[in-house]
């Protein structure tokens, strides 16, 4: 594990310190040693994330209006008398690499329109679509690709 | 009222609304994969709605950030249990809901 990556997840902890006391100088004597023990932690259980930062930039915006629109129609669905849902359970082939990337898309695909992710076994990830009529196929092959950017990776074809 | 307090009212109601929705869907959808998704994805936005509304009222930039970091943990940990309460379901057989 590289030197700026330890750097930078110190930088992303201290700063967090420094939002939950509101700048207090003196707490810095609790911030301090919890901020190094929150490292030692964090890189014992994550020792390398190939997190491409720049990335987020564009996965940022992408997420947020995406899972906008998934609150939209939920409520959509919700509230409309006829309650239009055709729900399934769809079992989705993941082609992103095991480890982080394919939780980190288990958590996006249930917070975007449609989709629930209710099972990840070994590449492939159980999904609950509230519209099988729905373009939920493409919407799924969408956020994969963009989950694989933002972990620098590739997906595996089959 | 200034602009600013009219636009965090309005954040605020809308916000709202996403709860209530979220609530209906709660009782009227069928069954627990269905209510799931009501309420992670109506309560995320609705949240997210009233951290925007809360955050341009803040006096310090801490206070952003820290409404930032609220929502952001909720978000983790709301989509975290809505997985583990499907895949729990799926383990105990319950079959999804079909027309």
């Amino acid at each position: 594990m590289s030197g700026l990556s330890i750097l930078l997840r110190g930088i992303l902890f201290s700063l967090i310190w420094w939002l939950l006391t509101d700048g207090d100088t003196a707490s810095w004597w609790i911030g301090v040693p919890a901020v190094a023990l929150a490292l030692i932690i964090n890189i014992a259980l994550l020792p390398s994330s190939n997190l491409v930062w720049h990335e987020f930039l564009i996965f940022v915006p992408f997420f947020l209006l995406r899972s906008l629109l998934g609150g939209v129609d939920v409520a959509r669905r919700a509230i409309d008398p006829r309650m239009p849902i055709a729900p399934a359970l769809f079992e989705y082939p993941l082609r992103l690499p095991a480890g982080m990337p394919q939780v980190f898309m288990a958590n996006t695909v249930s917070l975007l329109p449609g989709t629930l992710s209710a099972e990840l076994c070994t590449n492939c990830l159980k999904v609950h679509v509230l519209d099988s009529r729905g373009g939920f196929l493409a919407e799924l092959e969408a956020v994969e690709q963009r989950v694989a950017r933002l972990f620098g990776t590739s997906l595996k074809t089959f | 009222m200034t602009l600013i307090d009219y636009l965090t009212a309005a954040l605020l109601l809308a916000g709202a609304i996403f709860f209530f929705a979220g609530t209906v869907g709660l009782l009227r959808f069928p069954d627990v994969y269905t209510r799931l998704h009501a309420l992670t994805k109506a309560d995320n936005v609705g949240l997210g709605l009233m951290v925007v509304a809360l955050a341009i009222q803040a006096e310090s930039w801490t206070a952003v950030g820290k409404l930032l970091l609220i929502w952001l943990l909720v978000m983790l940990a709301g989509a975290s249990v809505a997985h583990l309460v499907a895949r729990g379901a799926l383990r105990r057989g319950v079959r999804p809901w079909k027309q």
